[in-house]
C-alpha cells in the first residue's frame, strides 16, 4: 500500500502582512477561519434538525450522509450570506460612510422591486 | 449557484468539509463584492484627497496608489482578509484530496482509456516560472508529485477552483471555454478546424468546450505539469469526452510544422515569463497551417486603465504569489504576435460577454458590437472576457 499523501505548501513564501503589527493580520485570519467553524456548526444542527423532523430519530451516519439539495443549499447560502454580513458588519459601515448615498438609485431600485410583486 | 457537476474522479467532501468550501465561497464573494466594492470609494474620497493634500497632486501611477491604499485601514482590511481567504480555499479542499490518496492515483493509473490518449514525457523540465511559487498560493502548484504517478495536483485544483470561483462559471467551471469556443463558431461560421490545440490546459475544464463546440476536430491538450495531465485525462474519459492529453512545454511543442487550424490557450500567458510569452506565440505560428486561427483569452492590459484600477487588478500580483502577471498586464500584445509572425492587418482583440450570464450581448458582440470599457475584475470576477488573436 502506498504512502498516504500529505498536501502542504512547496514554495509559497514569506505570508506578507498588511497592518504594521503583524498580530493583525493573525487575528483576521483567526477571526475568519472560527466564522468559518461557526458555520460548519451550524450547518450540522441544521442537518440535525432536518433529520429529526424527517424521521424523529438520527444517528451519527444519518448526519453524516446528509448532502443538501438544492433548495436546502439555496436556504443555507441565504443564511451564509446573513450572517457574514453580520459578522464583518464593522467594515461594511466604513464602506457605506464613504460611498455617496443615491437617492435617486436607491427609489429607483425600490420601484422595480415593488413591481416585481 | 450551481452545484459543482460530479464525475468519477471527483474528490467526495465530508458534511462539514462541504459545509466549510460553501462558507468559504460565499464569503470570498463577500470580500470581493461587498468590501471590495467599497475600494474605489476609499481611494476616492479618502486616500487621493489625503495624497493630493500632501503631495500637492494626484498620485501618477498605479505604484503610488498602491502604497497610499495599502496604508490606509481599508486598504488593508481588504487586502488582508483575500489573502486569508485564498488560503482558507485549499485549506478547505485539501482533508477531501488527502483522504481520497492513494486510492484515487491508482484508479487513474488504472484507467481504461476509451475516448483519448494520455501522452507523458518525464524529460520535460518544468520551467522555473512554474516551479518557483505556489501560483495563487495553491500548495504544491500544477506540478508537484508527491508520489509516483500522482494526480492529486489535479484533484485540487478540480474541487479547489470551483470553490474558487463560487461555482459562477457553473457546474463544469467552464462559463470562459465555452463563451470562447461558441463566439469561434458563431463568428465564423465557414471556419471548421480538423485539428485543434490548446496549451496551458491544466485538467482539461478548458479543453473539453472544444470537444463539445467542434464534434468533427481532434482536440489536443498541452501542459507542462503531469499531476494535472493525468487527472485530466481521467476526468474526460469519465465525461466520456475525446481529448489527446499531452506532457509538453508550449515553448518548444513536439509537433509538426503547420500541424493545427486552431491553436488557443485560456488564462495561461499570466502564468508564465516575458520569454516564454514569445516563445509561445511563435511556436503557436509555427504549429499552425496558413489560415490557422491562434486566439488566447486573457487578463485585459491595464496600459489604458487609470491607475486605481490598474492598482486594484495588480494587486494578485504581489500577494497571491502571480509573478508574471504585473509584466504581462503591461505587455504590447499586439507587437509581442506581430513580432512571433503573425501580419499586423490578421491580429483582434475583442471583449466577449459571457454566454451563459449575458446571452444578449454575447450575441452583439458576435454581431460586431464593441465594447469599450474593460471592466476592473480579476480572472473569473468579471462578466466579460478579453480575448485576443491572429488569423495566420
Ligand atoms: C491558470 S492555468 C490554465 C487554466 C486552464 N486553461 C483552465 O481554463 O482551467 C495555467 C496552466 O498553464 C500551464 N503552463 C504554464 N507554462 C506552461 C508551458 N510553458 N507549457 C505548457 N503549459 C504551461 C500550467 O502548468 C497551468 O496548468
Amino acid at each position: 500500500m502506498a504512502e498516504p499523501i500529505k498536501i502542504r505548501p512547496v514554495n509559497r513564501g514569506k505570508r506578507p502582512h498588511f497592518f504594521d503589527d503583524p498580530a493583525i493580520d493573525q487575528l483576521f485570519a483567526i477571526v475568519m477561519a472560527m466564522s468559518a467553524e461557526l458555520s460548519v456548526l451550524w450547518d450540522r444542527v441544521d442537518t440535525t434538525e432536518r433529520l429529526l423532523d424527517q424521521k424523529g430519530t438520527l444517528s451519527r451516519a444519518d448526519i453524516e450522509a446528509f448532502r443538501p439539495d438544492e433548495k436546502v443549499h439555496t436556504e443555507r447560502t441565504e443564511r451564509r450570506n446573513a450572517y457574514i454580513d453580520r459578522i464583518f458588519r464593522i467594515i461594511r459601515e466604513e464602506r457605506d460612510s464613504l460611498v455617496a448615498h443615491d437617492k435617486m438609485t436607491e427609489y429607483r431600485e425600490l420601484m422595480d422591486d415593488l413591481s416585481k410583486n | 449557484m450551481p452545484f459543482q457537476a460530479k464525475h468519477d474522479f471527483l474528490v467526495e467532501s465530508s458534511h462539514d468539509e462541504l459545509s466549510r468550501q460553501n462558507y468559504v465561497q460565499r464569503l470570498r464573494m463577500h470580500i470581493l463584492n461587498q468590501i471590495g466594492g467599497g475600494m474605489r470609494a476609499v481611494y476616492d474620497k479618502r486616500v487621493k484627497p489625503q495624497f493630493e493634500k500632501s503631495q500637492g497632486r494626484a498620485p501618477k501611477d498605479e505604484y503610488e496608489v498602491h502604497v497610499a491604499m495599502l496604508s490606509d485601514n481599508y486598504g488593508q482590511v481588504w487586502s488582508t482578509m483575500m489573502r486569508s481567504c485564498q488560503e482558507m480555499v485549499w485549506d478547505s479542499v485539501i482533508p477531501a484530496v488527502e483522504r481520497a490518496q492513494p486510492k484515487l492515483n491508482e484508479r487513474i493509473r488504472g484507467l481504461n482509456a476509451r475516448y483519448g490518449t494520455l501522452t507523458l514525457d518525464p524529460s520535460v523540465k518544468v520551467p522555473r516560472y512554474v516551479s518557483a511559487t505556489d501560483i495563487h498560493l495553491m500548495p504544491g502548484n500544477y506540478h508537484t508529485e508527491r508520489t509516483a504517478d500522482d494526480a492529486s495536483q489535479g484533484a485540487l485544483y478540480d474541487r479547489g477552483r470551483f470553490v474558487y470561483n463560487g461555482g459562477a462559471a457553473g457546474p463544469y467551471a467552464d462559463a470562459i471555454p465555452r463563451t470562447i469556443a461558441t463566439y469561434i463558431r458563431r463568428k465564423w461560421p465557414d471556419f471548421k478546424p480538423a485539428q485543434a490545440l490548446e496549451l496551458g490546459c491544466t485538467i482539461g475544464s478548458s479543453t473539453i468546450p472544444f470537444v463539445d463546440g467542434f464534434p468533427e476536430c481532434e482536440v489536443h491538450a498541452a501542459d507542462v505539469a503531469a499531476p494535472v495531465v493525468r487527472y485530466g485525462h481521467a476526468r474526460a474519459e469519465a465525461l466520456g469526452k475525446r481529448v489527446h492529453f499531452h506532457q509538453m512545454n508550449a515553448e518548444s511543442l513536439k509537433f509538426a510544422d503547420g500541424t493545427f487550424d486552431l491553436v488557443y490557450s485560456i488564462i495561461m500567458f499570466h502564468e508564465t515569463s516575458t520569454k516564454a510569452y514569445r516563445n509561445i506565440l511563435k511556436e503557436c505560428h509555427r504549429v499552425l497551417r496558413p489560415g490557422g486561427l491562434m486566439i488566447h483569452m486573457e487578463l485585459p492590459p491595464v496600459g489604458d486603465m487609470d491607475p486605481f484600477e490598474a492598482f486594484y487588478l495588480d494587486w494578485d500580483a504581489y500577494y497571491n504569489n502571480e509573478p508574471y502577471y504585473l509584466k504581462y498586464t503591461h505587455e504590447d500584445i499586439r507587437a509581442c504576435v506581430t513580432n512571433a509572425g503573425f501580419g499586423n492587418d490578421k491580429f483582434f482583440q475583442v471583449l466577449i460577454p459571457d454566454l451563459a450570464r449575458s446571452p444578449q450581448a454575447f450575441e452583439a458582440v458576435v454581431g460586431g458590437e464593441v465594447i469599450k470599457k474593460t471592466q476592473v475584475a480579476r480572472v473569473g470576477e468579471s462578466a466579460k472576457w478579453f480575448t485576443y488573436g491572429a488569423w495566420k
